[in-house]
């Protein structure tokens, strides 16, 4: 992948994309072939790649007993990242929960713990962005600072279902089927989003 | 302060927040071992018996039996708030992970036995035990840091397999036998007189069970939680 592409994974249910996904994250190793990211081909300096990864998968990732601020202060140990008060709650106020940073993220809506999900994974400034169906759950204002988050350009790959999504945002989609990549779609100098929806309707079908 | 310590420090902080919110396993454990001293002691009759020389195992097994009960509650937030994921995909070492728990549980046991040592003393014991309580908490911190290593290693890897609630006591319980039998000697020893000798034997073999437990743990914790 080349510095700010964005690669999205598609396929029918089972395809691999989570899996591929979980594999990039380094949350599981592949039983065959080989994996290289940022030039370190895993597991060799995994916390290295760690550290430059942001992964929001179909869970947020935080504590649900803890407080905002408590879960990226964690967070942000476990990063190595050096905080304070103040930079916590930019955070916080970016994803729009700086009025709730003290309260316990049980207490909140699904839409505000995904939120908190995007905070945790943007907390260490990565330049890998791994995003599983990241939509879902997300309230209005998580989907357009989503949307701000992507359009900034970090490279990124995420697991879509909306093919029609991933034909206007993408620049590559990448079809899987079986456990296989079945064909590479170039969709950032595609003129008609339209025919790339229809390529992938044939290769799934 | 280095990158391992500065995660170890924050996920024990971490544990002591969930714990003070929570107020799951620590209450959990404590009340566990008072209601099991209490019908021991209806167990065993009247207040009038003097069951000195059965002091060593009337702390250990109702300690035993509350570190299943916390060693079983060990990454239930991971597991039920789904967050294990957000821990190892970040550069976290996992034998950072591994020593944060262990201080955790350790932790929980020295709180369970503030109350546990001075039971043993009220319902037990009735010949001079108060003199005793600081070698007994000695042992039982030296116990509880094996009890720690052992069980954090064993929930570790019981909380990636799916019939973790059978697999914890069943792993867990036998290999703690020698835990419990050399901190149930060493109490007795202090106890039922001064016998520094056999004390300072079982207390050898408790460092040293710890010691032993802790490079397992060292040589297998990539392999627990990346495999």
């Amino acid at each position: 992948m080349a510095d700010g592409e964005l690669v999205a994974l598609v396929g029918p249910n089972g395809a691999g994309k989570t899996t591929l996904l979980r594999m990039l994250a380094t949350l599981h190793r592949p039983q065959t072939g080989r994996l290289t990211v940022f030039g370190h081909e895993l597991p060799s300096r995994v916390d290295q790649v760690r550290a430059k990864i942001g992964y929001l998968g179909h869970d947020p990732l935080v504590y649900l007993d803890l407080t905002p601020w408590q879960n990226l202060r964690l967070f942000a140990d476990l990063y190595g990242v050096d905080w304070n008060r103040s930079a916590i709650e930019d955070l916080l106020d970016r994803v729009g929960l700086l009025p709730r940073a003290y309260d316990v993220v049980r207490t909140f809506s699904r839409g505000m713990v995904q939120r908190l999900g995007v905070a945790r994974m943007l907390l260490h400034d990565p330049q890998l962005l791994l995003l599983d169906e990241p939509y879902a759950g997300l309230d209005a204002p998580g989907a357009t600072l989503l949307d701000a988050v992507i359009a900034e350009g970090r490279t990124a790959v995420i697991v879509t279902h909306d093919v029609n999504w991933a034909a206007h945002h993408a620049t590559r989609m990448m079809v899987l089927r079986g456990g296989r990549v079945v064909d590479t779609l170039v969709v950032a100098d595609a003129t008609d989003p339209d025919a790339i929806v229809s390529r992938y309707r044939e290769l799934v079908a | 302060m280095s990158r391992s310590l500065r995660q170890i420090r924050a996920l024990v902080r971490k544990d002591l927040w969930l714990e003070m919110r929570t107020r799951d396993t620590v209450v959990a454990m404590g009340l566990f071992v008072v209601i099991a001293m209490v019908i021991l002691q209806f167990g065993f009759g009247t207040r009038e018996t003097d069951l000195t020389r059965f002091a060593g195992g009337l702390l250990w097994v109702p300690i035993t039996f509350a570190a299943v009960l916390g060693v079983g509650r060990s990454y239930v937030a991971e597991r039920e708030q789904r967050v294990l994921d957000g821990l190892l995909v970040a550069p976290t070492s996992r034998f950072a992970m591994l020593i944060a728990r262990a201080i955790s549980i350790t932790g929980y046991l020295l709180v369970v036995e503030l109350v546990a040592i001075p039971l043993l003393g009220v319902f037990f014991v009735r010949g001079p035990y108060w003199g005793s309580v600081g070698w007994i908490a000695l042992a039982a911190l030296l116990a509880d840091v094996a009890i720690g290593v052992l069980g954090t290693l064993v929930a570790s890897m019981a909380v990636f397999t799916r019939a973790r609630e059978l697999v914890m006591p069943v792993i867990f319980l036998p290999l703690l036998l020698p835990v419990v039998v050399a901190a149930a000697g060493a109490t007795h020893a202090v106890v039922g007189g001064h016998d520094m000798t056999s004390y300072t034997r079982y207390c050898v073999f408790l460092v040293g069970f710890s010691v032993l437990f802790a490079l397992v743990a060292f040589a297998t914790y990539e392999a627990v939680f990346d495999d």
